[in-house]
């Protein structure tokens, strides 16, 4: 074990991960890698500055904590500091993927054949638009070691696997992208996937032939559980990462909790203990993932924290704190956040709009006071009916109004594992979930 | 016949961070990367690794991989050369006492605003050597400036933002720019008529770069397909992989299969006709077009295609003598800007000024602007000025329209 310095909070993070990558572009092989990362991060605090240094060498952490050490001012109270007081103290081991389950186990000729059986079920060359087609399929296992000195030591796994096909089709000199994504945390659930696959296809292949532009303005505009998903992280979910606001009054007073944001019919919560793709058992700062309902029949009910953020508030850490690779400080992210599920059916939702967009796919979206959806799949809704696919470049709305405008929310809640979420150079991987809802006014141009 | 080649990538990097007018915290990264690359009768071993390796490990490594069966039967490259761009190298102390000088000074002189951010310096060296002579090398040393920033009544995350990159440090350009960014907050303006876009243009030109890969151009997925010796774009617009020492910036002047072009350039687009798509060699191969040594190096695994440094030609004329008396709108926050899949862009504007091309004059309303790949470096392309106002960097001069349905 370590020997941490005195009067200085000191944490060790350890993380081997190993990558594979397999990729063919029509027809060719163009990536077919295995990698394997062992790093570590030392982080030394002394109640006013962080110390930070890696090493890929797990058996010079020792030297790389003393020099860190060496930086900082002593300070023998460091143990009653806020944030310090904060930081997990559990010890824990949750080893969940290193049996039958491990994606480690798949043998190259298993992912090879999968990515190849699902082109062969994709590329369908009697299809004359179709002019490019590729697959890839990726898989990362990591083991996480957390060490602190206030006892904390944790060992934890994740992993995470996914396969992706795609076609192009040219029409009239315009190329469209067709892809599925299947992601899920174990290999075995991602056989047997034919028809999403297909049913995909076919869905962006009458989109090439027949969407046509849609002029720009408002529109009452029903998204599906996907479109929801992004959504809602985007929409709102950043706004809840509290590190934004530390010492910021105008925030605070802007997003004081009790305060009403949003329609009544509008929950959101964020669970990293959730078997989805944002699966953090515990943080990055040693803290367990809890449930955190942040919003509540429209009522801001919680945020995302830190320790640091969650002393400067006064409130109770969240077990968000996560880094996306060993040489990352940990930030304030989400994990598993989704809308809830309402009453409302689906179909009753569409057949409530005389005019308006359905948003049945999504491709990015941005997030901030004015929040960004680039949608991938359109319909135009008239008379309560979906009807031709439609063109919508980018979809935006203001989060101080949208929460409002949503008037129904769906029975039908489903997670999505295929997200990832950039944040301060940062990319981790999140899932997002929603039911059907309908928001009376996103603006398109 | 066994040939080997190496890949190496040191980087030492060292971070001040600044957390709402606070010096909070400072990271040392020292990482390397390193690729051994044994190739035989066709076929590449590769061994990535992270961390230091000796010779006779990483190979025999890279050897055991040749079971993947990469298919690589090109010729490796031969050629040796050097280049240094490192000016000044500061110490770690340094580092912090400029990040607390310059935070000092900005919280003094613009109390109103918190400041979240950081100083950094990052230190490279990349190297690739192979049996056949090859020995090539690049080392350069930057640091950068970057603060957010947010009015203390703004109900924003933040509103904006600027970083200066330099190889010699020089406080006063930054105390500069942030004047120039920070005093113009309070004025609030209106959109002008005619309205001219002053950016740097690195984000403008990522969907016209990916139109440029060969790949997509032999395919007919690429909106530059079938285009090849047609003048597409306007006459002032000239574009080229540039990595001459005047243009490199943390970037090497090889690729990833050691090609090198005489000057260190080679052009894709000259006065509006569009003269080649990228192709590193294997993509040449497939489609039977030049090989323009563009493949990225892929530490794990054979190269890769779309390796390029695209840099327009610059203007004899300096931004203002461009402009001619016009005012400019420079956007800081344009979230969820986007090309689609016919080229048209669509930028949603959050944030921006009004300049006269040089200095920031005052704050602009929210708007969203449209326009095309083909409008922007075609009619409406006005030019890249011979100076750096604003940014301390080439910043591009474009025409584009409100976008909206009153529009």
């Amino acid at each position: 074990m370590y020997r941490f310095p005195e009067d200085l909070f000191t944490e060790v993070r350890i993380e081997k991960k190993e990558y594979v990558h397999y990729y063919i572009l029509n027809g060719e092989v163009e990536a077919n890698t295995q990698s394997q990362v062992i790093g570590a991060l030392i982080r030394v605090f002394d109640g006013h500055m962080w110390y930070t240094g890696t090493t890929n060498k797990p058996d010079e952490i020792q030297q790389e904590m003393d020099n860190l050490a060496a930086l900082a001012q002593r300070n023998p109270e460091i143990y009653d500091h806020p944030a310090v007081k904060n930081f997990g103290c559990n010890k824990a081991r949750i080893i969940k993927y290193d049996g039958a389950n491990d994606v480690r186990a798949v043998t190259p000729e298993q992912r090879e054949e999968l990515v190849e059986h699902y082109l062969s079920v994709c590329v369908d060359e009697s299809i004359e638009e179709l002019r490019s087609h590729a697959g890839n399929y990726i898989s990362t296992h990591v083991v996480k070691e957390y060490y602190s000195s206030k006892g904390a030591e944790i060992l934890q796994d994740m992993q995470r696997c996914s396969v992706w096909v795609g076609c192009a089709f040219v029409v009239d000199g315009i190329t469209t992208w067709a892809g599925k994504n299947l992601q899920e945390m174990e290999f075995n659930r991602l056989l047997g996937r034919e028809r999403e696959i297909l049913e995909e296809r076919d869905r962006y292949l009458e989109y090439a032939r027949n969407a046509v532009d849609l002029e720009p303005g408002d529109y009452t505009c029903v998204l599906s559980p996907l479109a929801t998903a992004m959504f809602t992280h985007e929409s709102f979910g950043h706004k809840s990462e509290s590190d934004y606001m530390l010492n910021d009054k105008t925030l605070r007073e802007e997003w004081v909790l009790g305060k009403k944001v949003g329609s009544e019919k509008v929950s959101i919560c964020d669970n990293g203990g959730m078997d989805h793709n944002g699966y953090t058992p515990y943080d990055d700062e040693g803290n367990a993932a809890g449930e955190t309902w942040l919003i509540r029949g429209g009522v801001l009910t919680g945020r995302l924290h830190d320790s640091k953020s969650a002393s400067v508030l006064g409130e109770g850490v969240t077990g968000n704190a996560r880094a996306d690779e060993y040489f990352s400080v940990p930030v304030v992210r989400m994990t598993n956040t989704y809308m809830a599920a309402g009453h409302d059916k689906p179909e009753e939702i569409v057949g409530g709009v005389k005019d308006g967009i359905y948003v049945r796919d999504i491709v990015c979206g941005t997030g901030s006071s004015t929040f960004t959806i680039r949608p991938g799949l359109c319909y135009r809704i008239r008379d309560g009916r979906i009807c031709e696919p439609v063109r919508v470049n980018v979809l935006i709305g203001s989060v101080f109004q949208t929460l409002f405008d949503i008037d129904a929310v769906g029975d039908d809640l489903e997670i999505f594992d295929t997200f990832s979420c950039g944040k301060k150079g940062q990319t981790v991987q999140v899932s997002a979930g929603g039911p059907t809802v309908r928001v009376r006014k996103l603006t398109t141009n | 016949m066994e040939m080997k080649e190496k890949y190496v990538l040191h980087a030492v990097s060292s971070s001040v961070g600044i957390e709402e007018n606070r010096v909070c915290s400072f990271d040392k990264r020292d990482q390397t990367f390193m690729s051994f690359r044994v190739q035989e009768e066709g076929i590449l071993g590769v061994h990535f690794q992270q961390g230091e390796m000796g010779d006779e490990e990483g190979y025999a490594r890279a050897r055991r991989n040749l079971s993947l069966k990469r298919p690589y039967p090109y010729e490796m490259e031969t050629g040796s050369r050097s280049r240094d761009k490192t000016e000044r190298v500061l110490t770690d102390r340094q580092l912090m006492e400029i990040t607390r000088e310059a935070l000092e000074h900005l919280s003094s002189r613009y109390p109103d605003f918190t400041f979240n951010g950081g100083f950094s310096q990052r230190a490279m060296y990349s190297g690739q050597e192979n049996d056949r002579g090859l020995n090539y090398s690049y080392r350069d040393c930057t640091t950068d400036f970057d603060l957010s920033f947010k009015h203390r009544d703004s109900r924003e995350l933040s509103d904006g933002g600027f970083s200066i990159g330099q190889r010699d440090f020089d406080m006063e350009k930054l105390y500069a720019m942030a004047d120039n960014y920070l005093a113009a907050y309070g004025t609030l303006l209106e959109l002008p008529d005619e309205i001219i876009v002053q950016t740097q243009y690195y984000g403008l030109l990522g969907y016209l770069t990916s139109n440029l890969n060969a790949e997509s151009m032999s395919l007919g997925t690429s909106l530059l397909s079938g285009r090849i010796g047609e003048k597409v774009f306007s006459e002032q617009f000239s574009l080229a992989h540039d990595v001459s020492e005047n243009e490199c910036w943390n970037i090497p002047f090889f690729d990833g299969e050691g090609v090198t072009w005489p000057g260190d350039r080679l052009p894709y687009i000259e006065n509006g006709v569009v003269l080649r798509g990228y192709a590193d060699k294997r993509t040449a191969a497939k489609y039977g077009v030049e090989h323009t040594g563009s493949a990225f190096r892929s530490y794990a695994d054979i190269p890769g295609n779309g390796n390029v440094n695209l840099r327009i030609s610059r203007s004899d004329k300096t931004i203002r003598e461009l402009l001619g008396g016009r005012l400019t709108v420079v956007p800081l926050r344009c979230d969820g800007t986007t090309y689609n899949e016919k080229g048209e862009l669509i930028m949603p504007v959050q944030m921006a000024y009004l300049s006269d091309g040089e200095r920031l004059l005052g704050r602009l309303p929210e708007f969203t602007l449209v326009s095309s790949m083909f409008e922007i470096f075609g009619d409406d392309f006005i030019g890249v000025g011979s100076d750096q106002p604003v940014f301390n960097d080439k910043s591009i001069l474009v025409r584009m329209r409100l976008g909206g349905k009153e529009n």
